[in-house]
């Protein structure tokens, strides 16, 4: 349903229009994002899911008892079916010991189900329709205007901006309550938590939120509204607060967006919010410092060249005392390219010097191998101490090891043995560099 | 010069990761001799870990298991394995009979389905468990040491030559457990290898020929009497191995060095 | 919506013959469809057994609502609106759905329920936007793709169900094949990994085989409640037995109900789409399966004095 089909609503899409739809959006968004983001730290997505679709014979029966649309008895009602909801998928749980996900799957389709076929049947007495609750209407929200003092507002964004209150509401004033189950359900039910209330709290608040969106984006994309954005966030940042404060904001900006994106492709707008909404997931899951695969990318890349730099490093010193102690030796062959792009790095940094096919560490150098070696021979020592290994099977793991040892555990080990103690094969141990005399 | 028989069961220098944490140092451990051997050490240890490796179910990142001389692609036939019971969901609408015959499955290969054979084999089995009756009976309508049976059973069926059990005893009565071992016995006597992870040291100096103690490394070997001193106790069970730990989580991620 | 009946000129000499004196092609038609919508509920209730034996019901639901996507981008890129083409591209776009799915849990470690529904909304407005954008250009042919989202069969041709009859008998197929193999994976995966079981291969041929039912459901049941015909026969059946055997079979018997009522139900009043109607029926076989099926079934349970042994 685009803003140019058979409606015969020619766009005369003035600021008015765009504002308005926008704003709605926008609030409806945000009100949902508040209350996903708890559903998604407590892993309660499905069940998020399985409410959007099942308030739809709620919202139905209540719309044929006379209510309107966005008032208090559609809400009850949509509060009524996900309780009914919850109460059936663990019954269903319980006493046929079903998987939770299987029950919640029977409930919800035959919910929405029912619900579809009563606004079928029924749809010269309701309001709805299978378009509209597939899609939702946010394109007419802007011309269903009432009025609110001396402005004309969408009904729509009344309604929005009511749920969002009450959710908003809702959450804040059980906020520490929500955040504590949240995020250690065990926890909260052991120091008296009424856990259970607070569940249910939440999924009554969500049925809320869905009313709401409802008649934005339709049933099936509430659950991206409810989701993505959260889940978004939380790629982002990982403290409560946080987390809310950003989805709500990704949501909105989302909302925006896709509405522009939609009257620009000529398109259903909640679709297009969807797909703005997974547009940022995607960059959330690219980009994000730290878990995002750019940073993963990088951060392997980063452990790479550190572990050939302090292998070719440790080549030359053990060269070196082979060798007797001598300051220099032969160049050794890069065993990879990383390994030779980390050599030539060393030789350019001055960190090695090299001349005439001979290479000498520098001071710099000459500690960061002892350090690397040091490692190296402590944890050869520690594992023929605590495990019962022959001598061939110590240097394999020392071998990787070492380049994730620290100084702390360096004394630790260190702190074991006794001073001036060898290696299991008999090699002196390097002292701690910065130590005047070792131990 | 003699050639000394390739051991029965072999771990080399093996190190096993959870994705990047290490939670296996360097197990070196043979098994030469059919025996009864117990696989002991805490919680969380690594003890389901190491069999686990040797059945392929983990990846190993440093050294390699061997049944017979022989990687376990080339001899799956001669390897029988009992998981643990939690793994499995008891309510699944399949008889005991029907659990048993999986044991086969191995030989019959994807196509053939059991038949008279593979039938009178699960009986046989059923029987050596002391099951005989229980052959049509839904599988979430035993006892733990039902189930814990059943598993064996269908162990058995695998006619293998070695017999991994991942805590076959976990949560089962202790007439129950007495079977089982008195099962497990009669196998070894047969001339198998049956390696037991076992949760219980009191039971373990009991029954095991030879012991194996495992926390996050192999601490001690040999003969049960031999291993499970109060020395050996200590170093396995008191003081866990925080320095291990550490650093596999510092490896874990990627190179934090602690 | 006018069913377009084919008319008998239209179908191989062989078929006119037979048919004979029978009021052409609408009877003929209907029966045929039928057949196929029949053939269709059962497949997919048996391949719904295996998802739920593996503990993974609603394996589905990403692929279904991705479905859409598929259908009009098939539609697009060849200008065809053909049952088959758009089957294909819908079929395409389930199985990419699916591994982003996979790619979300594995590589980017998003947590299972969450990645199930992030796929289900933005696949589902992605379909949304493409159906809608095509309805508002008023491409030709572009209209009534809708029908994809909540099932409709009127428009059906008997070759259409006989391409979908066919696919449904080579999933029965390739299950009665397996049958040994997919029980034992999902019964216990690291006892058949032990015995050199590529478990891998076995879930995703499972699942495959899920994706493949999810879209050739479409016609009768529609993007939005295909999952309902692969998840609620298997969870009925299982009130009635404990053999793996009969509980796939009461499946796919319970699916081809489903199904069939379904469809002649949505020809009751004109309008009606098939999709939600097909999954009341379903529940409804389920709510009489909970209620009566013997030992498991509620009001069995009231009636019998607690005695020995309890169904756990």
């Amino acid at each position: 349903m685009s803003p140019t089909d058979g409606t015969g609503l020619v766009a005369d899409a003035g600021f008015a229009f765009h504002g308005w739809s926008m704003a709605t959006a926008a609030v409806v968004s945000a009100a949902c994002a508040l209350v996903g983001s708890f559903l998604v730290v407590r892993r309660m997505s499905l069940l998020g899911d399985a409410i959007a679709h099942a308030v739809l014979p709620g919202i139905a029966v209540a719309v044929l008892a006379g209510g309107r649309l966005g008032g208090p008895l559609v809400l009850a009602g949509a509060v009524a079916a996900a309780l009914v909801t919850v109460w059936l998928t663990r019954a269903i749980h319980e006493s046929v010991g079903l998987a939770e996900d299987a029950g919640a799957g029977v409930v919800f389709t035959s919910l929405f189900a029912l619900g579809v076929v009563l606004v079928t049947l029924f749809a010269s007495q309701i309001d709805l329709d299978p378009q509209c609750v597939l899609f939702g209407i946010l394109e007419l929200a802007a011309f269903d205007l009432v009025p609110l003092g001396p402005f004309l507002v969408p009904r729509a964004l009344v309604t929005a901006v009511a749920v969002l209150g009450l959710v908003a509401a809702t959450l804040l004033a059980t906020w520490r309550l929500q955040v504590f189950t949240a995020f250690d359900q065990a926890a909260a039910r052991a120091a008296g938590v009424p856990v259970a209330a607070v569940t249910m709290l939440l999924l009554g608040t969500t049925a809320v939120a869905t009313v709401a969106a409802f008649e934005a984006v339709g049933a099936v994309l509430v659950v991206a509204m409810l989701v993505v954005p959260a889940a978004t966030a939380e790629l982002l940042v990982h403290r409560m607060p946080l987390v809310a404060v950003v989805a709500v904001a990704l949501a909105m900006v989302g909302a925006c967006l896709g509405w522009a994106a939609a009257w620009w492709l000529n398109t259903s707008a909640a679709g297009m919010m969807a797909v703005v909404l997974g547009g940022f997931y995607a960059l959330a899951v690219l980009l994000a410092p730290g878990d995002g695969l750019v940073a993963r990318g990088a951060a392997g890349l980063g452990l790479a060249w550190r572990v050939a730099r302090e292998d070719w490093l440790a080549r030359i010193w053990r060269a070196g005392e082979k060798a007797g102690g001598a300051g220099e030796v032969a160049r050794p062959r890069p065993r990879s390219a990383l390994e030779r792009a980390a050599a030539a790095w060393l030789e350019w940094s001055g960190v090695v010097e090299s001349r005439r096919g001979m290479v000498r560490l520098s001071a710099a150098g000459l500690r960061e191998a002892e350090t690397v070696v040091r490692s190296h021979r402590l944890w050869e020592a520690w594992l023929g101490r605590h495990a019962e290994l022959p001598l061939d099977h110590l240097h394999p793991p020392a071998e990787w090891v070492e380049h994730h040892l620290g100084a702390a555990m360096r004394e630790r080990i260190e702190a074991e043995m006794a001073a001036g103690e060898a290696d299991p094969h008999g090699r002196e141990i390097p002292r701690e560099a910065g130590n005047a005399r070792g131990q | 010069m003699t050639v000394a028989a390739a051991p029965i069961l072999e771990f080399h220098d093996v190190t096993v990761a959870y994705g990047r944490r290490p939670v296996l140092w360097n197990v070196d451990l043979a098994i030469a001799e059919p025996c009864l051997f117990g696989v002991i050490g805490p919680n969380g240890a690594g003890k389901s870990t190491l069999l686990k490796a040797a059945l392929g179910l983990v990846p190993v990142v440093g050294g390699y298991v061997r049944f017979f001389g022989a990687p376990l692609a080339r001899v799956r036939g001669r390897v029988g394995y009992v998981p643990q019971r939690e793994t499995v969901d008891w309510d699944f609408p399949v008889s005991v009979m029907d659990v048993v015959l999986m044991g086969t499955y191995g030989r019959l290969g994807w196509l053939r389905r059991p038949g008279r054979r593979e039938r009178d084999l699960a009986r046989h089995c059923l029987d050596r468990v002391g099951l005989g009756g229980l052959a049509d009976r839904q599988i979430g309508r035993l006892s733990g040491g039902q189930q814990q049976r059943v598993f064996l059973a269908r162990a058995l069926a695998q006619e293998a030559d070695v017999y991994l059990l991942d805590e076959p005893l976990a949560g089962v009565d202790v007439r129950s457990q007495e079977q089982i071992f008195q099962v497990l016995a009669a196998v070894r006597d047969e001339g198998k290898l049956v390696v037991v992870v076992h949760h219980d040291l009191r039971t373990a100096a009991e029954w095991f020929d030879r012991v194996a103690l495992i926390d996050m490394r192999l601490v001690a070997t040999g003969p049960t009497a031999g291993v499970l001193t109060p020395d050996n106790l200590r170093r396995t069970y008191a003081g866990r191995v925080e320095l291990l730990e550490e650093i596999g989580r510092a490896v874990a991620e990627r190179g934090r060095t602690p | 919506m006018m069913a377009s009946a084919p008319t008998l000129a239209a179908w191989p000499p062989l078929v006119a013959v037979a048919a004979g004196p029978l009021d052409a092609g609408l009877t003929y038609n209907t029966l045929v469809v039928l057949a196929g919508v029949a053939t269709v509920g059962f497949a997919a209730g048996v391949a719904g057994t295996l998802a739920l034996l593996r503990r993974r019901p609603l394996v589905g639901d990403a692929a279904a609502h991705a479905t859409l996507v598929g259908v009009g981008a098939a539609f697009l890129l060849t200008g065809r609106r053909d049952l088959p083409t758009l089957l294909a591209g819908a079929l395409v776009s389930a199985v990419a759905a699916l591994v982003v799915l996979v790619f979300l849990r594995r590589i980017a470690r998003t947590r299972d329920d969450a990645a199930t529904a992030i796929v289900i909304g933005v696949s589902f407005g992605a379909g949304l936007a493409l159906l809608a954008g095509i309805t508002a250009r008023g491409l030709p042919g572009g209209a009534g793709l809708e029908q994809f989202l909540l099932g409709h069969t009127a428009a059906l041709t008997a070759q259409d169900a006989l391409l979908l009859a066919a696919v449904s008998c080579a999933t029965v197929a390739l299950v009665a094949v397996a049958f040994k193999e997919f029980v034992l994976v999902s019964f216990d995966d690291a006892f058949a990994a032990a015995i050199g079981r590529p478990v891998g291969l076995i879930d995703t041929a499972l699942v495959a085989l899920v994706a493949v039912m999810v879209v050739v459901g479409l016609p009768a049941a529609g993007a939005v409640l295909v999952t309902a015909l692969v998840v609620i026969p298997p969870v009925a059946a299982r009130q009635w037995t404990t053999r793996v055997g009969r509980m796939l079979l009461l499946a796919g018997l319970f699916g081809l109900a489903a199904a069939v009522a379904g469809v002649l139900a949505s020809t009751l009043r004109p309008g009606l789409a098939t999709g939600p109607l097909v999954v009341l029926t379903a529940a409804a076989i389920c709510v009489v399966s909970f209620a009566v099926a013997p030992e498991r079934g509620w009001l069995w349970r009231r009636s019998t004095l607690p005695a020995g042994e309890e169904s756990p």
